[in-house]
C-alpha cells in the first residue's frame, strides 16, 4: 500500500498513514462555467477532512462527485487504489448524511435505518441487529419507534448518520453537518460527531462554510474557492502559514476577529486554535 | 445502466402523449379546407359567433369569479357558522353535467317553469325572457363559480395577518388594506382563476344547447356541424379557434409570475367582530345555496310528480320511463368509463407526476412536464374531434377504451398538478441518499412515496370519477349509441322534449357523484399520514 507521511492535527505526531481516497485531475462544468477546475489531493485511512470554501466555491459539487451523485467531465477516483469514478453511487463504499437529512418521513426511526439494509438482501435478523446496535451507539435507543418528524433537529441527524454507518461505509460523506442545528445542538454535534469517527474508526470528509467548525473537527482542512483548492493543510499550518491572501483573508482574519467574541461567549477557549504570536 | 431504462420509460412516455395528444390535435389543422374558412369567413358568420362567444364568456366569468371571491371572503373573513358545511354545498353544482344547469333553468323559469307559473299566479302575464344571453349567463355562472371558489378558498386560507396587523398600526382604510394587500395577495391566483373560468365557459356548448336561444357560440356551432351534420371540416376551423384562444389564456396564465409575499413568519387571519358584516354573509351564502338548491329541487320534483303541470300527484311513472329509456345501461356505461379511466388515469398520472416530480431536470421530464401542463388548454371538444379524425379507421374507434384515453387526456393536468405538488414537497435529497444506499427507485416510490401521498391519491381518483360522469365534451364525438355516457342523453332528451327524463338523469348522475364524494370524504378520515407518529 501507498504511504505518506503527513501531519495530522494539533498536537499530533507524524505517523505513517495509507491513502484511503486519492482524488485525481477533478474538473466539471456547468454549461461552459467552470465548476471544478483540476481538483487533486488525497485522504488517508481514519482521517477527518474538512472542505471550507464559501458558496458557490464547488464544494458541494466535489462531495456529490466524489460519491457518484454527479459525473466528472474529466478525472478519477481511486478508493484503495482501486479506481471508482465510472461506480455507481451505492457500490463506492461510501456513505453521505445531507445537511436536511433526507429520512424517510413515513418510516420509524428504526426502520430507516433497517430498510436498505434489507433492500441489500441481508436477512430481517441481522438487519435488525446491525440497526440496533448503531442506533445504540448514537444513544437512540429511546427513540426507535418514533417517527421523524418528532424528533428534534440532532436526533434526526443521528438518524441519519445512523442509516449511513449501519451500510458500513469505508468513507462517510457529511453536508454541513453542523449548520442546521442550533447553537446548542451544534456543540453537542461537534463532540459527538469526533466521538463517532474514533467509535467507528471511519474516514470522514465533510464540507462547511464555517471556519470554526473546520478548525474544531478536522485533522486537515482543504480551503476552497472558486473552484481551486486554495490550501490543505492541518488547521494548525493553516492558521501559522496561509498559502496566500485568499486563505489569510477567508480563514486567519476571520478567525482572529471573533477570537475576542468566542472566548467572551462560549467559554471554550481550549476548543479554538492557539492565536499566533 | 439504470438511468437509461429511466430515460427510456420517460421517451416511451412523451410517444405516448405524443400519439394521444400532439398528433390528434396536428390532425385537426390538417382537415381544415382553406374553401370552408373562406365560407365563414365571407358570411361573417364566425364574426358574429366570436362576438357572441367572447361578451357572454367575458360576462359570465366576471359575475362567476366576484360570486365566488364573495363567498370566499364570507367564508374566511367573516364569523359564520357551518363554514365547513357551505363550502361543501357550493361545489355541489359541479357534480352535474353542464347542460343540467341549462335544463335547470328551463324548468324553473322556462315559458311552463315552476317559477314562471308561480309567479304569474301572482303577477299576470309575468315571463321571464330566459333564452339568449340571460339564460346562458345565469346557467355559467352555476356551472362555473364552485370552480373559482375552489380555487380563490384555497389561497384566502393562505393569506398572513401581519401585514393586515402593519396597515391597522398605520391606519389604512379597509378599502385601502383591500387595494394594497388583498389584491396584490391573491393576484396570482385571481388572475389563474379567471382564466380557468373563462376556458371553462368557453368551450362548453351544453348550457347555451339549451338556454341559448337564438344566440349562437363557437362552441355550439362546432358541436352542431360535427355531430348534427358531420361537417369535420367547419367543427375543425372552430376547434383551432377555440384551441388558439385557450392556449393563450394557457400561456397568460403561464407568464403571470408569482408576486405574494414571501415572508416566512405567516399568522392566520384574525375576524374581528361585526355583526353586521356577518349577518349580510350569511344572507350571500343561504341565498346562494338556495340558488343552487332550486335547480336539483326542481330535478327532483320533476321527477315524482305524474306531470308537470297538468297532475301534481306523486307517481314513479317519469322514472320508470327514464329506466325504459335505457337509463339503466347508460349509467352502466358511465360508471364504467368513470372508474377505468380513474384507474387507468390515476396510475398513469401519478406515475408522470413522479418521474417528473422526482428526477433531476433533464430535457425528457420538462418535455414531458410541459405536454402534461398543456392537456389543460386543449378544450374537450377539440380533442374529441381530434380523436375522431386521428383513430376513426382503427379497431379503437367505437370502443369505450377509447373514452377512457380520451379523458384521461383531457382530465390530465389537473391531477397531475395534484400529484406533483404533493410529491414536489418531499425532501430534495432522499433520490441521492436512495442512490448511495442501493435503494431502487421503484422500491421509493412504493415504499416512500405511495404510502405517503394516499390522500392525493384518492383526491385524484374521485377528480377524475367526478369528471368523467359528468362530461359531455370529449366523448360526445366519440362515444356510440352502444357505449354512451349517461351525461350525453341529456342533450339527447332534451331535442326530444323528454323534459323529466333529463331531470331525472341530472339527479342521478349528482346521486353517484354524491356517493363517491361522501367516500371519499370516509375514506380521507381512515387514511391517517404515515408521517404521523403510530398510536
Amino acid at each position: 500500500m501507498h504511504a505518506v507521511s503527513i501531519h495530522l492535527g494539533v498536537g499530533m505526531e507524524k505517523k505513517e498513514q495509507t491513502i484511503k481516497l486519492k482524488v485525481r485531475n477533478i474538473q466539471k462544468l456547468y454549461d461552459d462555467k467552470i465548476i471544478l477546475k483540476d481538483i487533486s489531493f488525497d485522504v488517508m485511512e481514519g482521517e477527518f477532512l474538512a472542505i471550507l470554501g464559501l458558496s458557490g466555491c464547488g464544494k458541494t459539487t466535489l462531495l456529490r462527485i466524489l460519491i457518484g451523485l454527479e459525473k466528472q467531465d474529466k478525472g478519477s477516483i481511486y478508493k484503495d487504489e482501486k479506481e471508482i469514478s465510472l461506480l455507481p453511487p451505492d457500490q463506492r463504499g461510501m456513505g453521505i448524511v445531507f445537511q436536511n437529512y433526507a429520512l424517510f418521513p413515513n418510516m420509524t426511526v428504526l426502520s430507516n435505518v433497517e430498510y436498505a439494509l434489507k433492500r441489500r438482501k441481508e436477512t430481517k435478523k441481522t438487519a435488525r441487529d446491525t440497526a440496533l446496535r448503531v442506533l445504540e451507539q448514537l444513544g437512540m435507543s429511546e427513540h426507535l419507534d418514533k417517527k421523524p418528524r418528532q424528533l428534534s433537529g440532532g436526533q434526526q441527524q443521528r438518524v441519519a448518520i445512523a442509516r449511513t454507518l449501519a451500510m458500513n461505509p469505508d468513507i462517510i460523506l457529511l453536508d454541513e453537518p453542523i449548520s442546521a442545528l442550533d447553537v446548542t445542538n451544534r456543540e453537542i454535534m461537534k463532540r459527538e460527531l469526533k466521538e463517532i469517527q474514533k467509535k467507528f474508526h471511519t474516514t470522514m470528509i465533510f464540507i462547511t462554510h464555517e471556519q470554526e467548525e473546520a478548525f474544531y473537527l478536522a485533522d486537515r482542512i482543504m480551503v476552497m474557492s472558486e473552484g481551486t483548492i486554495e490550501q490543505l493543510d492541518t488547521p494548525d499550518q493553516i492558521f501559522r502559514h496561509p498559502a496566500n491572501s485568499y486563505v489569510k483573508e477567508f480563514v486567519v482574519a476571520h478567525l482572529e476577529q471573533k477570537y475576542q467574541s468566542l472566548l467572551k461567549c462560549t467559554g471554550r477557549l481550549d476548543n479554538e486554535p492557539k492565536r499566533v504570536e | 445502466m439504470k438511468k437509461r431504462k429511466w430515460t427510456a420509460v420517460r421517451i416511451l412516455i412523451i410517444l405516448f402523449l405524443l400519439v394521444s395528444v400532439v398528433f390528434p390535435i396536428a390532425g385537426v389543422m390538417a382537415q381544415i379546407s382553406l374553401n370552408d374558412v373562406k365560407k365563414i369567413m365571407v358570411s361573417g358568420q364566425l364574426g358574429e359567433m366570436l362576438f357572441h362567444s367572447l361578451v357572454v364568456t367575458g360576462i359570465s366569468t366576471f359575475i362567476s369569479v366576484s360570486l365566488a371571491f364573495l363567498l370566499a371572503w364570507c367564508l374566511n373573513r367573516c364569523n359564520i357558522r357551518a363554514k365547513g358545511v357551505f363550502s361543501v354545498l357550493f361545489t355541489i353544482p359541479m357534480l352535474i353535467p353542464s347542460v343540467s344547469h341549462g335544463t335547470g333553468l328551463v324548468l324553473l323559469f322556462g315559458d311552463n317553469g315552476i317559477i314562471t307559473n308561480l309567479l304569474a299566479m301572482c303577477i299576470p302575464r309575468f315571463k321571464v325572457n330566459l333564452y339568449g344571453y340571460f339564460g346562458m349567463i345565469f346557467g355559467w355562472v352555476l356551472y362555473s363559480f364552485p370552480v373559482a371558489f375552489l380555487m380563490l378558498n384555497d389561497s384566502f386560507q393562505y393569506e398572513d395577518y401581519t401585514t393586515y396587523e402593519a396597515a391597522q398600526v398605520l391606519g389604512l382604510g379597509k378599502l385601502e388594506q383591500f387595494r394594497t394587500i388583498m389584491l396584490p395577495n391573491l393576484r396570482k391566483t385571481l388572475i389563474s382563476t379567471v382564466f380557468a373560468t373563462f376556458t371553462l365557459i368557453f368551450t362548453d356548448y351544453g348550457v347555451p344547447l339549451v338556454v341559448g336561444g337564438k344566440v349562437m357560440t363557437l362552441s355550439l356551432y362546432m358541436y352542431r356541424e360535427v355531430v348534427g351534420l358531420l361537417d369535420f371540416s367547419k367543427g375543425a376551423i372552430i376547434g383551432i379557434l377555440l384551441l388558439i384562444l385557450a392556449i393563450a389564456a394557457f400561456v397568460i396564465d403561464l407568464r403571470n409570475e408569482e408576486n405574494a409575499n414571501t415572508s416566512t413568519v405567516t399568522r392566520q387571519y384574525v375576524v374581528t367582530q361585526n355583526r353586521k358584516r356577518d349577518v349580510a354573509a350569511y344572507v350571500i351564502c343561504c341565498f346562494t345555496v338556495v340558488v343552487i338548491g332550486l335547480p336539483i329541487a326542481a330535478f327532483a320534483f320533476l321527477s315524482v310528480v305524474k306531470q308537470y303541470p297538468i297532475d301534481l300527484s306523486f307517481s314513479l311513472d317519469n322514472i320508470y320511463e327514464a329506466f325504459g329509456l335505457g337509463v339503466g345501461q347508460y349509467l352502466e356505461n358511465s360508471l364504467a368509463m368513470a372508474l377505468g379511466t380513474a384507474f387507468v388515469g390515476v396510475v398513469v398520472i401519478y406515475f408522470t407526476a413522479y418521474l417528473t416530480a422526482r428526477s433531476k431536470k433533464t430535457w425528457t421530464t420538462m418535455t414531458l412536464h410541459l405536454i402534461s401542463m398543456i392537456s389543460l388548454a386543449i378544450p374537450g371538444i377539440v380533442l374529441g374531434l381530434s380523436y375522431v379524425l386521428f383513430f376513426r379507421s382503427t379497431f379503437f374507434y367505437g370502443t369505450i377504451a377509447i373514452l377512457i384515453l380520451v379523458n384521461t387526456v383531457h382530465f390530465f393536468a389537473s391531477p397531475y398538478l395534484m400529484a406533483y405538488n404533493s410529491l414536489n414537497k418531499f425532501n430534495r435529497n432522499l433520490e441521492d441518499v436512495s442512490d448511495t444506499l442501493g435503494i431502487s427507485r421503484m422500491h421509493m416510490l412504493l415504499d416512500v412515496y405511495l404510502p405517503c401521498t394516499q390522500k392525493t391519491i384518492i383526491e385524484m381518483f374521485s377528480y377524475i370519477f367526478v369528471n368523467c360522469m359528468v362530461t359531455i365534451s370529449a366523448v360526445s364525438f366519440l362515444a356510440n349509441f352502444k357505449d354512451m355516457p349517461l351525461a350525453l342523453l341529456i342533450p339527447r332528451f332534451d331535442s326530444q322534449s323528454l323534459i323529466e327524463a333529463t331531470a331525472f338523469i341530472a339527479l342521478v348522475i349528482l346521486a353517484v357523484n354524491g356517493i363517491m364524494k361522501l367516500a371519499v370524504f370516509v375514506l380521507e378520515r381512515h387514511v391517517k399520514d404515515p408521517a404521523e407518529p403510530n398510536r
